[in-house]
């Protein structure tokens, strides 16, 4: 007896509210994310532009706009587009509703939770990481949120192959979970700090896999699969080649997890995991310009096109940036390059060249090919987009070659002695006002790439205007048909069409990484080694410690004195990895606006420090250095320091018993003989032991004195 | 037997080697897989983006 099978299809439809709302909040947070980067680099020209005011203060708003452009503008961005092209590439409508709401509501509120804390100085001080554990904790079930409503939407589908866009999607969801988890494992001291279990080098080591990584499965990752769905969707043609998506998907996923020591070269990293970070770096280019070439000839036969479309422009440029970052990195994790290019501006241009360059460019083209879809009109000015194009593109430009410039010049003067073998320029300050012209020229570049962001803000608005959006497209697909495996079935589509077996390979890919590296980093004492006279800070400096944290000190200064001789002869003995065993979190810094402060102790005496918070410039005139009144107004807080004690004794700092009891009595009279000195250096001030000053003034003297021969 | 690996971490040669074999064994297993592949099915996977469904596309005949 025969059957006869019927395709039947189905009707349902795709959520066009949750697409627009991410794209909304994708366009306002690029605004604020970019203004406020805006604000900094013009503080760098004119430090008076914080007004005093403590909040907006280059140290606290630098990360502001890092956080606000990463995780607001380029996250709203990820989830605006994997929204719209997940519906559609599995024909199902999202999961969940609900989820989606919360998931948008939810990463909204981290955002404002995140504008108002950062410039209230609550910051772990992990560089993009910065949020405190509650924020953290937010994140985790946000993500969460997130991910069931995604992997709910693949179960549902369809279709039954995942095309190569959502495989990105997922490695991108697996990775942020692990990297968001292992770096943010801390023990919470109160409602707003919380003290890293990890210390010193291991903490470096966590940070900058972390650090790296977010980098590449945040803003990189989740691009390239909107880039796999939305190139092909603006030149409406299919990708170059698939094969070669599928080799870029698994090359670059195995091999980014592994290249974050990169961001550690000649630090007190141990020199196996630095020689991992360039291998699998230089590695890196090969995936990446696989994916490069591979956008770019998506557009083979369609050049004519690029002509007239600004969306194809908008992508073209994004593609390119990409292919240059992505050189780029891998170049400057060579070792003898960093060694030039580490600690300077030249670091800042090459994130830019990614950042406005690879994200931006292509969240504007996404958006503008994206708006009058949903919106169901045409865009309201063609005109005007090809004026953002070339504002964007020249902003670049104008933005990143000054930095570069300066980056080089202000690292050759660093390195630059005289033929008698002292530094030819001894002050540091030299070396920063010779490059503010280009802190000027970069400004100027900023703004023009955010003039052209709100000339699209406008044409986006008045697309908006003149058509309707929308919110639920009926469409009708067959159910998926359940699949029997042929034999000798092509591997690779047994593991595309399932997507938990997808899930659990992309992480273990990613854990062999990160487990290789960090794993022997944590467990064998060996690498790194004890020094005797290495002895945890008192409570005092302990306070003054988090007010150089809560200030963002490390936004400008590093603690990491490389072991060169123009290094070593500028601030003194290079690095210890033992120096940083008992500093939780370490204060390496990644960027030298001002001088290293790792050999800072017992430089000057405690007045030259006293008068330089106050003004700097009355210590080192032309410095750019903000003054930072305040603390010498506020009180040392020393109501969680018995509990900072605590916390720290259960991570094994060897504090006495019940030191935490007399800690306290400990730190005031500490601050005593600090005010006592500073009145015998002449400083008059009322009640000067109890301000926040003093605490400083004794973490400052004590960075790097542990091991100086007396 | 971990303790032992672990303990010779400081050793780059077994890192670098494992780390070797094991991309070596991933790139060329997704090469091999992907070049057995048929083209018209490669052909298929490639254009699902086109293929959407989505009638709001239809204006701009992207089908």
């Amino acid at each position: 007896m025969e059957t006869v099978q019927t395709v039947q299809t189905e009707k349902f439809s795709y959520d066009n509210t949750i697409v627009r709302n991410f794209g909304i909040a994708t366009v306002i947070f690029g605004v604020v994310g970019m203004l406020v980067g805006l604000i900094a680099a013009l503080q760098m020209i004119f430090p008076e532009l914080n007004f005093g005011i403590q909040y907006i203060t280059f140290g606290r708003i630098r990360p502001l706009h890092t956080n606000a452009a990463i995780f607001a503008f380029v996250g709203n961005g990820i989830f605006m587009g994997v929204y719209y092209s997940l519906q559609r590439l599995l024909k199902a409508r999202m999961f969940s509703d609900v989820l989606s709401k919360i998931h948008f509501w939810g990463w909204q509120l981290i955002i404002v939770a995140a504008a108002v804390t950062l410039p209230l100085g609550i910051t772990s001080s992990h560089e993009y990481a910065e949020l405190e554990w509650p924020i953290d904790i937010a994140i985790a079930l946000i993500w969460i949120v997130f991910g069931i409503n995604m992997f709910g939407t693949i179960l549902k589908r369809r279709e039954n192959h995942l095309y190569v866009a959502i495989w990105f999607y997922i490695a991108t969801w697996v990775t942020v979970t692990v990297l968001h988890v292992f770096n943010n494992l801390e023990i919470p001291v109160h409602m707003w700090k919380s003290i890293p279990v990890f210390a010193g080098v291991q903490d470096a080591l966590v940070q900058w896999w972390y650090g790296h990584n977010a980098v590449a499965f945040f803003l990189t990752t989740p691009y390239l699969g909107l880039m796999y769905y939305f190139l092909p969707k603006a030149a409406n043609r299919p990708v170059y080649s698939y094969k070669l998506s599928i080799i870029h998907f698994w090359a670059l996923i195995f091999i980014y997890i592994w290249a974050g020591p990169h961001h550690l070269l000649y630090t007190s990293l141990p020199d196996w995991a630095q020689s991992l970070g360039t291998v699998f770096s230089l590695m890196l280019i090969a995936p990446s310009w696989g994916g490069m070439l591979n956008g770019l000839l998506t557009l083979r036969g369609a050049w004519d096109r690029v002509r007239r479309d600004p969306k194809l422009k908008f992508m073209v440029v994004a593609v390119t940036a990409y292919g240059m970052s992505t050189l780029e990195g891998p170049l400057l994790s060579i070792k003898s390059i960093n060694a030039i290019s580490h600690y300077t501006d030249w670091t800042i241009g090459h994130v830019h060249i990614g950042t406005l360059g690879w994200n931006g460019m292509l969240t504007f083209g996404i958006l503008y090919w994206l708006w009058p879809r949903i919106y169901r009109t045409e865009l309201f000015s063609v005109k005007l987009a090809n004026t953002h194009f070339w504002l964007g593109t020249l902003g670049i430009l104008f933005y990143a070659i000054p930095l570069y410039w300066a980056g080089w010049t202000q690292s050759m003067m660093w390195k630059n002695f005289t033929v008698d073998g002292f530094l030819a320029y001894g002050n540091f300050l030299e070396t920063v006002t010779q490059i503010i012209p280009m802190y000027a020229i970069r400004a100027i570049g900023g703004t023009i790439y955010l003039l052209g962001v709100f000339i699209m803000v406008y044409n986006l608005w008045k697309t908006a205007s003149a058509g309707s959006l929308a919110r639920n497209v009926e469409v009708e697909a067959p159910p998926r048909e359940k699949h029997v495996r042929h034999k000798g079935e092509y591997w690779h589509k047994w593991i595309e069409r399932r997507p938990i077996q997808m899930l659990f390979a992309s992480t273990v890919l990613v854990l062999i990484g990160g487990m290789v590296e960090i794993l022997p980093m944590m467990l064998i004492n060996d690498n790194v080694p004890k020094i005797e006279s290495v002895q945890p800070y008192t409570p005092l400096e302990l306070e003054g410690r988090d007010i150089y944290i809560r200030e963002g000190c490390l936004g400008c200064h590093s603690q990491m004195i490389r072991p060169m001789r123009s290094e070593t002869e500028r601030y003194g003995e290079f690095s210890k990895s033992g120096e940083f065993i008992y500093d939780r979190p370490f204060l390496w810094g990644s960027k030298r606006t001002g001088p290293d402060l790792h050999r800072i102790g017992e430089k000057y005496p405690h007045s030259w420090h006293y008068n330089h918070f106050l003004e700097p410039e009355s210590m080192s005139p032309g410095s750019i250095m903000p003054p930072y009144p305040w603390l010498f107004d506020q009180d040392i807080n020393t109501s969680y320091t018995a509990s900072k004690i605590k916390v720290l004794k259960t991570l094994n700092t060897p504090y006495g018993e019940d030191y935490e009891d007399v800690a306290v009595a400990e730190l005031q009279e500490q601050a005593k003989e600090i005010a006592d000195e500073l009145r015998e250096q002449g400083i008059e001030q009322e009640n000067l032991e109890q301000k926040e000053i003093i605490a400083l003034i004794a973490y400052m003297q004590r960075l790097g004195t542990d091991i100086k021969v007396q | 037997m971990y303790k032992y690996i672990l303990e010779t971490a400081g050793d780059i040669n077994w890192m670098a080697v494992f780390a070797l074999i094991t991309f070596v064994f991933i790139f060329s297993l997704a090469v091999l897989l992907i070049f057995t592949k048929s083209n018209e099915e490669i052909e298929r996977l490639a254009a699902l983006p086109l293929d959407d469904n989505d009638l709001s596309n239809g204006k701009q005949s992207e089908q």
